[in-house]
Order: structure tokens, then sequence, then C-alpha cells
């Protein structure tokens, strides 16, 4: 998706892991998944790089979307569908 | 579908090695994969009660001139303690810790209360075998 697309998403859950180095962001990302439901789109800010990586793969395995990523500054935004 | 199976030998007591484990331990939290630990020789030192996560009392495996800079960039990272990355990927996934009965008699640790509430039983060598035989993905720290 676009960036643009992704600003105009629908975010049912925000999760801000900027404070935490890895996997500190995996695993909140892991922990607020189950507050939301299947459709529902999350977002994730994490300052940490392996983040970038960690979730589009955490996702193929989980079997939810992973939408796109902004690269803000100093941080990221990290988008994903649950399954 | 069954969940992946990760068997990781424990025989370190060094507080970067057990640093290391604990990011291991969260990522494989995130995947829902099933965990057996089985801490040997040195790594029962630091599941002694009077040890845990008390860092003065952790050696360093490497770069033990470093310790000091190494610690204090963990607390500025704001990573958690070996004991608080354990604690967290038992509350996420199904993680259990077994006590080498050797190991804890090397350390003065014959009955599982000898050792910190992270550990759950004292095992033989050979619950580690068949773990590692049936496991997906098998590490030694």
């Amino acid at each position: 998706m676009t960036t643009e697309e992704l600003n105009k998403l629908h975010i049912a859950k925000l999760v801000d892991a900027r404070g935490t180095a890895c996997p500190g962001p995996l695993l909140e990302a892991k922990k607020a998944i189950g507050s939301i439901k299947p459709g529902d789109i999350m977002e994730i800010l994490s300052a940490d790089e392996g983040t970038k990586v960690d979730v589009p793969k955490w996702c193929t395995k989980q079997g939810h979307e992973y939408l796109g990523t902004i690269d803000e500054n100093g941080y990221f935004k990290i988008y994903m569908k649950k399954k | 579908m069954e969940p992946k199976k990760l068997c990781l030998a424990l025989y370190t007591g060094s507080v970067d090695k057990l640093t290391a484990a604990g990011v291991i331990l969260g990522g494989a939290a995130a995947d829902d994969m099933k965990v057996d630990i089985y801490v040997l020789l040195q790594g029962a030192r630091a599941f002694r009660k009077d040890i845990g996560d008390n860092s003065d009392k952790l050696p360093m495996a490497e770069n033990a001139d470093l310790r000091e800079g190494f610690l204090q960039s963990l607390k500025n990272l704001k990573v958690k303690t070996w004991v608080e990355f354990f604690k967290e990927a038992k509350a996420i996934t199904d993680v259990k810790i077994h006590i080498c009965g050797l190991a804890g008699k090397v350390w003065g640790g014959e009955k599982l209360d000898d050792f910190i509430d992270l550990a759950d039983d004292i095992c033989g060598i050979s619950a580690y075998i068949t773990s590692a035989q049936e496991a997906d993905v098998n590490l030694f720290i």
C-alpha cells in the first residue's frame, strides 16, 4: 500500500512500542493482537530498525496481512491486518 | 496445527548469554512456539534463589572488561533482565524449564524449591535427549 493509503486506514489498535528494544515491539504486538477482531487493522510504532523486518515475517508465519511501513522521523509506523 | 517446538540447552550462567537467550525466547513466544529449556551446569547457578537476575553475581561470558558499559547500555535501552524475559515468555507461550539434577547438586540445590520460581522441575538427561529429538529447533547456549 502507498503511504497515502496507509495514512487513511482505520486503526483499531495502536501499539506504541517506541520505548522498547527488540524483541519488545514484536511482543507488544503479539500481546495486543488478541484484543482486536479478525479484519481489524493494528498500527505499531517502533524506533527499533529490526521491527521493520520482524513484523512482516511474523505476519507471514501467523497468517496476518502485513500492509506496509511508513518511515517517520526517528521511528516507524507499521501496519498489519489481523487474520 | 501443532506448534513448532524449540529445545534449548542452557549451559551458560553468564549475564550476556542469558540475556541473549531471553531475546530468543521472546521471538519464540511471539511465534507461539512450545519451548523446553534444559538448564545445565553453569546455568543452574543462575537459577539459584540467591542469584537470579542479580547481575552483580553473574559473570560475563565475553568481554568481561566491558561489563559495566554493557550492563549500563542494557539499562539505557530499557532491555529486560534475563529473568524478566523468561517470565514474559512463560506468560505468552508454553515454556517449561527443567533443571538438570546433576547441575542443581553442583550448586547446592537438590529440590525445586532451591531455585527461582521460573523452574518447573528437576530432570535427568534422558528428558533432554527426548525433547531434543522431538524439537523443530535445537539451540545450545
